[in-house]
């Protein structure tokens, strides 16, 4: 019937989607629980709004500002977050103390990174997710955090200084080869 | 440690952009140009390419609680629920002024009467709430068929029918009496609460059908009060109801602010029997109508299934119109 049956297209929008902005959700909520119940929010509001996105849109974009704005609105109580990170925080296993093996300086640097983009201001953080994890480009990040394309990419860049900085003594000395 | 030289700081965000892989030709010159001659932006540039090989790997590296599996199936059946509620709806011009119908996937769900009012939009979102879209097309035929009934060029509207909106099993019995009227029929409130079971319920019978969900699809304005008045319809429009009433051959006569079904004017049937009466014939007049049915012609009686009293012979003694 018209319309109202044509949202199976929405089912491949589903299949196509929604692992990838679960996974998005979980790395900026970073409780399982939570990423379930904003994806499948995420989606069904992209379900009601869907008819209305012109053709052609980005819909994977398109996805990731609803699930942002989800995301954003649930860290309204930052102490929340912080519940949450430090839950997470008591799992993760920090310093190992063998050094000698390079999977553990990795796993290491891996702990590193992390904890510095946890800590990073909300915008950046966003951004440095969907740049660098997800590979979105900055007019569609800058969409999905009300900034300009140029905001988008100053947070992404300063995210950057700071995971740099956070891993001094980490990063591979000597990378300067012809010294 | 000292301020790096404005040189340095100035080829900074060049030398990230390129470390990451997004700088342009001419950044990716500048850059290179810079850290020949900078031992210090050199290494700076190993250490941004260290950090986004780092990064790389992380976006690669499995990540706890990384299975969608239930969150998909959760998702998949609060869809099916949405879907299975939603209401396509079309507002469409009619006889009796603009009428809103709405369909789901399960069968027609609603009709209404509009007020030609402004803030339209506002009262659809009100009456069918947020999962409702307008689709002309899916309504289109209902509209057509609609416009046939209301010509009276259709008796029926056998449409599927979606009954959700009901609000209590009370309510859904009600509906299915009133449904089971015949077109050119009419009985009253008493007489709706007698066939289901609950002659003392005529007020609950009168409220369960003020609130409809489909009028004129379940036929509520063939349902009148005991004295043979119209009683009311559609909050205050009694006026369409003497309107379905007539299309119908009802014949009602204006009485101070409603109208009225004049039992001596009225093929009658008493509730139980197969044979249609005038309504002179024994004591029917003096019978409550909550135990009779109405007809205002002999052929809406005889198409609903009745034959003419053998005694009073209706058929030779038509009422006069």
């Amino acid at each position: 019937m018209g319309r109202v049956m044509a949202e199976d297209a929405f089912e491949a929008v589903v299949g196509a989607h929604h692992a990838e902005i679960r996974r998005y959700l979980l790395r900026i909520t970073a409780r399982a629980s939570d990423a379930d119940d904003l994806s499948q929010e995420t989606f069904l509001r992209a379900f009601r709004a869907y008819r209305a996105l012109p053709a052609g849109a980005n819909v994977r974009a398109w996805l990731f500002t609803i699930a942002t704005n989800l995301g954003r609105n649930h860290f309204r109580g930052q102490s929340r977050r912080r519940r949450a990170y430090a839950a997470v925080a008591m799992e993760m296993p920090m310093g190992a103390p063998e050094r000698a093996d390079g999977r553990v300086i990795a796993e290491e640097a891996r702990a590193r990174i992390e904890q510095v983009v946890n800590g990073l201001p909300e915008k950046q953080r966003l951004a440095f997710i969907m740049r660098k994890l997800h590979e979105l480009d900055y007019p569609e990040i800058g969409t999905s955090l009300r900034c300009s394309e140029e905001s988008a990419r100053a947070h992404v860049f300063q995210a950057l200084r700071k995971i740099r900085r956070g891993l001094d003594g980490h990063l591979p000395a000597g990378t300067d080869s012809q010294s | 440690m000292s301020k790096p030289p404005p040189s340095c700081r100035a080829i900074e965000p060049h030398l990230l952009a390129v470390a990451i892989g997004e700088a342009g030709p001419a950044a990716v010159e500048r850059v290179e140009g810079h850290v020949a001659g900078c031992r210090p932006c050199r290494e700076e540039l190993g250490h941004y390419r260290a950090v986004d090989g780092m990064v790389h790997t992380l976006r690669r590296a499995p990540l706890p609680g990384d299975d969608a599996t239930l969150a998909r199936a959760q998702l998949a059946a609060r869809l099916a629920d949405v879907r299975s509620r939603m209401v396509g709806f079309g507002i469409f011009p009619s006889p009796l002024g603009p009428v809103l119908i709405g369909r789901s996937e399960q069968g027609v769900a609603l009709v209404q009467y509009l007020p030609a009012m402004r803030s339209l939009p506002a009262h659809v979102r009100r009456l069918l709430g947020e999962d409702a879209v307008e689709d002309r097309a899916a309504t289109e035929g209902l509209r057509a068929d609609l416009m046939e009934y209301l010509e009276g060029r259709r008796a029926r509207l056998d449409w599927a029918l979606d009954l959700r909106r009901v609000r209590s099993e009370f309510q859904r019995r009600v509906l299915e009496a009133t449904a089971a009227l015949p077109y050119g029929a009419v009985t009253s409130y008493a007489g709706i609460a007698a066939r289901i079971g609950a002659p003392s319920a005529v007020r609950p019978v009168a409220q369960a059908l003020r609130w409809n969900p489909l009028p004129i699809v379940i036929p509520c304005h063939r349902v009148i009060g005991s004295t043979g008045a119209l009683t009311g319809y559609a909050g205050k429009h009694v006026d369409l109801k003497q309107r379905l009433l007539a299309v119908e051959g009802v014949r009602t006569v204006a009485s101070h602010h409603d109208f009225k079904v004049r039992r001596e004017a009225m093929y009658t049937l008493m509730n139980g029997e197969r044979e249609y009466c005038l309504p002179t014939c024994g004591s029917l007049m003096s019978q409550p109508l909550s135990t009779l049915t109405l007809f205002g012609a002999r052929e809406r009686a005889e198409a609903a299934g009745f034959a003419p009293c053998t005694t009073c012979r209706p058929d030779l003694h038509p009422l006069s119109a």
